[in-house]
């Protein structure tokens, strides 16, 4: 007697399909699962055997073989649990043959029959939904999660029990729970709600003066440039990247869906709720590479780098983290996506994130006029930056000390409109192209998308010998004398945008 | 014994026996000197060694810290090493020149107690010596403004006619040495490392400048390794060897203030540029002051002490003249580095005038950016 049913794995951040076969057949009674399960794979035994017995159905005492096709994939997690205890199910008639027809069933069994959550059910669903299944079975906590994806039927499960008396139809369907207004719409378009309700009541507006750097934030999140703030602890680095997010608008809705699959994966997201606010991801300085971009032993894991997709990657401190987690940072700043080898398959993460990044000066972090530390150890502690990954960030600035009459600036809400145009404006312009934004412009591009008249050529030039700039720093300036006219609505980048645009890119620490 | 050689390059017999002496590895200043008090001729001290005289061992028994040495082993082991010939052969390939305490040409204008015997030097002007010479002394992590001080003091010193005297290190040394080079003029650079070793490696072209335009001095012998000890020892020659002493930047516990004490003990005017209080670089030269030392408001207070006549040349460099914003912008520095943000603060100008601003102000050099902030000149 045999059964199939289908269910899916995570690869990466993406759902495969994979088919449950069960195979019941005379025979000292045993149960084998094979198809390169991991060890909670290998440890279901236990617990469909149990969650059957309590939910009062009749264990085969037969001979069990489950196989897990396709066979040459590495399978991970407990999510196909209640697929096995379904075929078993199908298999010895406690279900009518094809009532999971065109069905996919995702769950992992708890002894007393209960069903548990899976992480990373939005892109399993949106897997199901890509082969073209019509439904799902999903634990009930995950169904407000499946929802999402549009144009599939979430069935919600609570219990064996009880699914098994709905897939009869002796019992109607559990209810979906409701979800936070904020998501309102089965897989619709999020709620085009501007003002974020995740930032703890953070705002712009409670830094006071930096009247420059916040400027200069405003030009990193409009136009996407990487951006390194440097200064002595305190005086409001920290502060200021941490209300990046405020000024940022909300995630188009084929981005939060995006977003909210790669959460998922991680069980970082409440179920049900659509991401629709970038992420801002901030890893400690002692992360390890694989925490960073990604893989890690086992199954492949996203990286910081990934998580941050579409937000902001805050790295605080960055002279102390491990030089070799910053050098595995450039590929993914430079591809937007992160490629992990492995020796039998290789997994690409999304990875298209802003960089904000703060660094002391030197080890004694104070302000150069008072600075203690010789040469040496200064030139040692900047030698941990390298030069390629300086060169990433289009907006450097220096932060000093808060001086005495600083106001409080604007608020984070008068920013974001102001954001929001120039976000459009670059969108419309780049439209069909890799990039889209100006901080992603190829050198190549410039000509085209950074036009100069006579007038501001000259002043590019000027710049480029008073500040010594090499081919990357005048690129990076023309870059961001675009975000600068985009952000006031100007067609064309003058004298005065290049300028200003210079005053934002200090020189290298 | 050493005749056929030293002739070659003109060395008398004297300062190559003085060289070997320097040259033998367990020899020290104190022992060199206590040898050379007991032989004032050189060759005497060497044909005493030779010969294991028992005074050489008195003499030396005689020292402080010798410890539990045995000396009379020490002196039979240099006894064996002595190659006069060798010597000779190195001084002869190097150009190296022999500076005894005893001869006329010895750098020291008076005999202060603790000078080296004998000096070794290289380098093609040894005439820097003839013309009034001013240390230029500071710590290796000086300010931009300390280091812009330095190279300018050097600049003008070297204009008005003074050699320049320092340490060959990184920081207020090397730029004093570099501003006066840059001016045509001649320097002394006092290394505590052998003639043949560069420390610190970067400065190989300021090694090489300075031998070309003057000369590198030493008393240590030949492939001495830069040692933590040796150099606060080597600054008493330049204090020794200079006629006034200028410190730029000084921390309170570094090497300049050596300097500067070697120089009062030794009755040369030391004339001391204040500084900041924020200024940790500037902290020793605040408590050289405190402790009655001449402040240096303009480099021509230097030739004043030098009783030289300062003329009509102009000492710091003229401040350009600004207007408007830009002019604002400078007042707004206060004198201090300051951040492109705390310039917007103070000026309250917007964005766009003040990147006007402060490019004008780099134009002409009022500002110059340095370790991200804006520094006024």
């Amino acid at each position: 007697m045999l059964a199939s049913v289908l269910s899916a794995t995570l690869l990466g951040v993406e759902g495969r399909l994979v088919t449950v076969e069960v195979h019941v057949s005379n025979g000292l009674p045993a149960y084998n699962v094979v198809g390169l399960p991991d060890a909670a794979g290998r440890e279901s035994r236990e617990r469909v055997r149990a969650a059957m017995l309590s939910s009062e159905l009749a264990w085969p005492m037969r001979r069990v073989t489950v196989n897990l096709a396709p066979g040459g994939l590495r399978k991970s997690g407990a999510g196909f649990e209640l697929a096995v205890a379904l075929g078993l199910l199908l298999a010895s008639d406690g279900l009518p043959a094809g009532c999971l027809d065109g069905a996919g069933v995702l769950g992992e069994l708890g002894l007393d029959g209960s069903i548990r959550p899976v992480p990373g059910t939005l892109a399993l669903v949106d897997a199901f939904h890509r082969a073209g299944l019509r439904r799902v079975v999903v634990p009930v906590q995950n169904s407000g999660e499946a929802a999402l994806v549009a144009g599939i039927e979430v069935c919600p499960a609570r219990s064996l029990g009880e699914l098994r008396s709905c897939l009869k139809g002796e019992q109607a369907w559990p209810a979906i729970p409701s979800r936070r207004a904020a998501s309102a719409g089965t897989g619709g378009g999020p709620p085009d709600s501007e003002s974020p309700d995740d930032d703890e009541g953070l705002d712009l507006a409670d830094v006071r003066g930096l009247r420059i750097v916040r400027r200069a934030l405003e030009v990193a999140v409009a136009g996407g440039h990487h951006m390194l703030l440097v200064g002595p602890p305190g005086v409001g680095k920290t502060m200021l990247a941490r209300r990046i997010t405020t000024i940022m608008p909300a995630l188009p809705s084929h981005e939060a869906l995006e977003v909210t699959r790669i959460h998922s994966v991680v069980g970082a997201v409440e179920s049900g709720t659509l991401v629709t606010r970038p992420p801002f991801r901030a890893p400690h300085h002692t992360a390890s590479t694989a925490a960073l971009v990604g893989g890690g032993s086992g199954r492949a894991h996203p990286g910081e780098v990934t998580l941050a997709h579409r937000g902001v990657l805050f790295l605080d401190e960055l002279a102390e983290f491990s030089p070799a987690a910053l050098d595995a940072l450039r590929q993914p700043l430079e591809e937007r996506v992160v490629r992990i080898s492995r020796q039998s398959s290789s997994l690409t993460f999304p990875a298209d994130f802003l960089l904000i990044a703060c660094s002391n000066p030197c080890p004694c972090a104070q302000p150069p006029a008072e600075c203690s530390c010789s040469p040496e150890r200064v030139a040692r502690y900047r030698r941990r930056l390298s030069a390629p990954l300086l060169d990433r960030f289009d907006v450097r600035m220096w932060v000093g000390p808060p001086e005495a009459g600083d106001r409080p600036g604007e608020s984070s809400a008068s920013v974001r409109p102001r954001v929001k145009a120039a976000v459009e404006r670059q969108r419309e312009r780049y439209a069909g192209r890799r990039w889209h934004r100006n901080g992603g412009l190829p050198p190549g591009a410039l000509r085209v998308h950074v036009v100069l008249d006579d007038v501001a050529e000259q002043t590019w030039r000027e710049i480029i010998e008073r500040r010594a700039l090499t081919g990357r720093g005048a690129a990076a300036i023309r870059r961001v004398a675009r975000t600068l006219a985009d952000l006031e609505g100007a067609e064309r980048v003058s004298s005065a945008h290049l300028e200003r645009a210079a005053m934002m890119r200090e020189d290298v620490p | 014994m050493s005749g056929a050689a030293a002739a070659v390059h003109g060395l008398s017999g004297t300062r190559v026996a003085a060289a070997a002496l320097v040259n033998i590895r367990s020899m020290t200043p104190a022992r060199l000197r206590a040898l050379l008090t007991a032989w004032p001729d050189p060759r005497e001290a060497v044909a005493a060694i030779a010969r294991r005289d028992r005074r050489a061992v008195e003499v030396l028994r005689s020292l402080q810290h010798q410890g539990r040495t045995d000396l009379e082993a020490l002196v039979a082991h240099w006894s064996r090493r002595l190659d006069l010939d060798r010597v000779a052969r190195v001084l002869a390939r190097r150009g190296t020149h022999v500076l005894l305490a005893t001869e006329p040409d010895y750098p020291f204008a008076d005999p202060v107690p603790s000078r080296p015997a004998v000096l070794l030097a290289e380098g093609r002007r040894l005439d820097a010596f003839d013309a009034p010479r001013v240390a230029i002394v500071g710590t290796r992590a000086a300010s931009p403004h300390g280091l812009h001080d330095a190279f300018e003091l050097g600049a003008f010193l070297a204009r008005s006619g003074c050699t320049i005297v320092s340490g060959m290190a990184i920081g207020v040394d090397a730029a004093a040495h570099e501003g006066a080079l840059d001016a045509g003029g001649r320097v002394v650079g006092v290394i505590a490392t052998g003639l043949d070793i560069v420390y610190p490696r970067r400065h190989h072209v300021l090694f090489e400048r300075a031998k070309a335009h003057g000369c590198l001095l030493t008393e240590s012998a030949f492939a001495t390794l830069p040692e933590p000890g040796r150099f606060p020892v080597r600054n008493r020659i330049i204090a020794g060897v200079a006629d006034a002493v200028v410190v730029v930047e000084a921390t309170i516990k570094g090497g300049a203030r050596i300097t500067a004490e070697r120089a009062l003990e030794y009755d040369r005017p030391v004339l001391v540029m204040p500084g900041s209080r924020r200024n940790a670089a500037a902290a020793g030269c605040n408590a050289l002051l405190a402790d009655g030392a001449h402040p240096l408001l303009d480099p021509s207070d230097v030739l004043v002490a030098l009783g030289m006549t300062p003329g009509a040349r102009r000492g710091w460099a003229r401040r350009p003249r600004l207007q408007g914003d830009a002019r604002r912008c400078l007042q707004a520095c206060g004198g201090e580095p300051a951040t492109i943000d705390q310039l917007a603060s103070r000026t309250g100008l917007d964005p766009g005038a003040l990147a006007q601003a402060v490019a004008e102000c780099e134009r002409i050099g009022a500002l110059r950016r340095e370790r991200g902030f804006l520094w006024p000149s």
